[in-house]
């Protein structure tokens, strides 16, 4: 009963997804057409063209009827800047992001987690109190200056812009080492910044379980100290993190805006960066969509593992 | 086997154990009896060195001849659990939640590398051997108390040390571990250092007995002589607070006429989905009486208590309060709350740790809209629970109050609306047996000054026969009996009230 709830809840949740993308880009005050072509010579009859094209000229109720219905059939409408597909252009730029974002979010979630582990195991330590200190600096430093500052600290030594250069060659180790030497900066500099979360929530709640009375227990069935740690501390202790750990990993796809800009790394902050300037109502809606339902999922995937992970919470 | 000599040890400059000398013999059985902060526990830990690095042992812990205290990491872990284990306090938290009671007995067998089996342990304290599959959070108190011990004994120690093995346990509960712990001492001929704060527990299980005051132990002997003649004035406090059932020096609430009622249930039903929490009880509080509820835990006896006070809708029958049914909601039944009021069980949780007493006890008037005279009628429920002179508490923060202060705060709370009836869920349950009487003494006083009925809540029969007029006994949502002290304690008619009765330890 609590599995098809939860399962529920998440369907409800994407609905209201759904929902909120159509009527969000609605409400904003403006016409649209208006907005699109400003800046760009336009006729009363051109701008009554695309209003027709894009189905703006039908009443709200079929709007949005046709919008869920080609929603079901993962159509996300056409977009205006690009002249193509809304799902063809987010689903191009999926791949980038998830190696970009996705590496980096793994890589700081296990890396911090470690840290966070052995920050708390030695509290107040010279290990504790530089790595909290050093994550929370960096947590600290604006995106954008640290990658800038990457890019001139380390001078010639990494690509600074793009993902790949075009005068590889074309078979898969070149491309694979090429695509891998454009990804150090980037994939530094977010690692770089959300690191501290992970330390600091797996130290906290590690603190909290460091005098619970069945580390005792277990220290005095004569268990070492990092067995102690690793076989009853950290399983109990990392149950909070999890659920943070899934949050961050469904906005992977929402990619970093700021770090995918700063080092025009061709993923969906990208994207999401040049669908604001446009304004592309349809693309920003159709990332909209693709994010949030993201998140939607990777929570429904946490709460199903923690069932998994902890006894106490297993679902029938 | 087991040898202190001077024992002390400091937390900072405080120190705790004081130059204890000890010695138990294989086979032997030792208690260890003080209240909280007396330093038993701290003694118990340090055996097989378990306290904090912040803690500075001096003297010897001689365990079979080796100093404890000098031995190499190593063989401090080879002794631990295969030589000496330990029993701890709240099975409910030592016990790893997410792995399986059966690993977690298995693991120390596979460290140690001795023979032993889960399914043979289990069966030595009477649990089946499918419950190695169970989750700590899906076995009962005493089960989960059974596992802790089938654990201590997994890799054949020759002492177990075992410290309040039974304390939040109830009586039935507490009588079936405690009889199971004798027989495997018995039987195996183990060395056991038993730590309480109940003597009667210790009683039932020791033969000789070590009385712990302040960090030292102020009294020593053969546990029957040490409590049938105490020396030392703290050992005589001790067995006066634990009251023996059917001693009349025991019995303080004195013998009154029965009074007209003013809280009545009729025929009442508590439905919890599918399970009848509570079954067509009928029970009254009579003007000023004092009516102790007794069960088991899981007899609906909170459930009970809940819906008198209204924070629960009754499925079928009737409340009466003072004449007239107690509303099922709005203005009406705010009304009826003001003259029936609840005090907790654990005075440090049911106080907000950030609220000076003078709040905590201001917080009902606030409620109820009473901001007139707040600063009076707070000092005059302040004074009436005995915390004098007001001025001295009413700045305090819980933390620091002593438990018994505590609990004197929950109760002023309490009569600070000036109720004319308290509902008290275990009133004395966790606090020590010096502050125990002092509270008992505190709420028959309330009921010869104020003329205050109490419903008390309790699975300590001991407390009933102290303080009560008259006592109902609930089994499983229903009142099996119900009478006036002497003829249901004393002379019981139901079966599970001889159960009951016989289950209490005797000292």
């Amino acid at each position: 009963m609590r599995l098809a709830g939860r399962f529920g809840g998440a369907a409800l949740s994407l609905l209201m997804v759904a929902v909120l993308g159509f009527f969000l880009f609605r409400v904003v005050p403006g016409d649209p057409v208006v907005s699109m072509t400003r800046g760009r010579p336009s006729t009363e009859a051109l701008q009554a063209e695309l209003r027709a094209q894009f189905g703006l000229d039908r009443p709200l109720h079929e709007q949005f009827w046709s919008y869920l219905t080609s929603l079901l059939h993962g159509d996300l409408g056409t977009s205006f800047t690009f002249r193509r597909p809304v799902a063809e252009v987010i689903l191009e730029r999926l791949g980038p992001t998830l190696l970009l974002v996705g590496t980096s979010t793994l890589i700081a979630v296990l890396l911090g987690l470690w840290l966070g582990v052995r920050a708390a195991w030695r509290r107040d330590s010279a290990f504790d109190r530089v790595t909290t200190g050093v994550s929370l600096t960096l947590w600290a430093v604006p995106t954008f200056w640290l990658g800038m500052l990457l890019m001139v600290v380390t001078g010639d030594l990494f690509p600074s812009r793009g993902m790949r250069d075009t005068d590889t060659a074309p078979d898969f180790v070149s491309q694979a080492l090429d695509v891998g030497h454009h990804l150090v900066l980037p994939s530094i500099t977010l690692v770089a910044v959300v690191c501290a979360e992970y330390v600091l929530v797996m130290r906290s709640s590690l603190l909290q379980e460091m005098h619970a009375p069945y580390l005792t227990t277990a220290r005095a069935k004569g268990l070492r100290d990092d067995l102690v740690r690793t076989r009853h501390a950290v399983p109990n202790a990392v149950l909070p993190a999890i659920t943070l750990v899934f949050l961050r990993f469904g906005l992977v796809v929402a990619g970093a805006i700021t770090t995918e800009t700063v080092f025009s790394w061709p993923g969906l902050g990208l994207l999401f960066y040049d669908a604001l300037t446009g304004p592309d109502y349809f693309l920003l809606q159709g990332l909209l969509v693709v994010t949030a339902g993201a998140v939607v999922v990777m929570n429904l995937l946490a709460d199903l593992l923690h069932g998994v992970l902890d006894p106490r919470v297993r679902v029938g | 086997m087991l040898e202190l000599k001077n024992l002390t040890v400091h937390y900072g400059h405080k120190r705790v154990v004081h130059d204890v000398d000890l010695t138990l013999a294989p086979g032997q059985t030792l208690g260890l009896a003080g209240e909280s902060g007396s330093g038993k526990s701290t003694l118990a830990m340090s055996v097989l060195r378990l306290l904090p690095k912040t803690a500075r042992v001096d003297g010897e812990i001689l365990l079979d001849g080796e100093d404890v205290r000098t031995m190499a990491w190593g063989r401090l872990r080879a002794v631990r659990w295969a030589s000496a284990s330990v029993v701890f306090q709240g099975a409910m938290h030592s016990l790893n939640p997410v792995h399986r009671v059966g690993d977690q007995i298995a693991e120390p067998i596979r460290l140690h590398g001795t023979t032993g089996s889960v399914a043979d342990l289990l069966d030595q304290v009477e649990l089946p051997g499918d419950k190695a599959r169970a989750y700590p959070h899906e076995l009962s108190g005493g089960q989960k108390q059974r596992v802790m011990i089938a654990m201590a004994l997994a890799c054949g120690p020759r002492l177990v040390i075992a410290d309040e093995p039974t304390t939040a346990l109830d009586v039935v509960v507490q009588a079936q571990v405690l009889a199971v712990l004798q027989r495997l001492v018995a039987e195996q001929d183990l060395g056991l250092l038993m730590i309480s704060h109940d003597l009667s527990v210790l009683a039932e299980t020791c033969d000789d007995l070590a009385v712990m005051q302040a960090g030292e132990i102020v009294e020593r002997g053969r546990t029957r002589e040490v409590i049938a003649n105490p020396r030392h004035p703290h050992t005589a406090a001790l067995t006066a607070a634990f009251p023996v059932i059917g001693d009349p020096a025991h019995r303080w609430a004195d013998p009154r006429p029965t009074p007209p009622p003013l809280l009545q249930v009729r025929d009442l039903r508590v439905n919890y989905g599918r399970t009848r929490a509570v079954d067509g009880v009928d029970l009254t509080v009579g003007h000023g009486e004092i009516v102790a509820l007794v069960g088991q835990s899981g007899s609906g006896k909170t459930t009970l208590a809940r819906t008198i006070m209204g924070l629960r809708t009754p499925s079928s029958g009737r409340v009466i309060f003072d004449g007239s049914e107690v509303p099922r909601g709005g203005r009406a039944l705010k009304a009826v709350r003001r003259q029936v009021q609840l005090v907790l069980q654990d005075p440090s949780s049911a106080l907000n740790p950030r609220h000076r007493v003078f709040d905590a006890v201001a917080e009902a008037l606030r409620v109820h809209g009473l901001r007139e005279d707040e600063e009076a009628l707070v000092t005059a429920a302040v004074e009436r629970a005995e915390l004098r002179p007001a001025s001295l508490y009413l700045d305090a923060l819980p933390h620091e109050l002593s438990g018994g202060q505590q609990q004197r705060v929950v109760i002023a709370g309490a009569l600070v609306l000036g109720p004319r009836l308290l509902v008290a869920d275990e009133p004395v349950a966790s606090l020590d047996a010096s502050v125990r009487g002092e509270i008992v003494a505190l709420l028959l006083r309330l009921r010869t000054e104020l003329g205050l009925a109490s419903l008390i809540i309790t699975h300590d029969l001991g407390l009933a026969w102290q303080i009560a007029d008259r006592v109902a006994v609930m089994h499983q949502g229903k009142i099996v009996e119900q009478g006036s002290v002497e003829e249901v304690l004393l002379t019981p008619s139901h079966d599970y009230t001889r159960a009951l009765v016989r289950a209490v330890p005797r000292v």
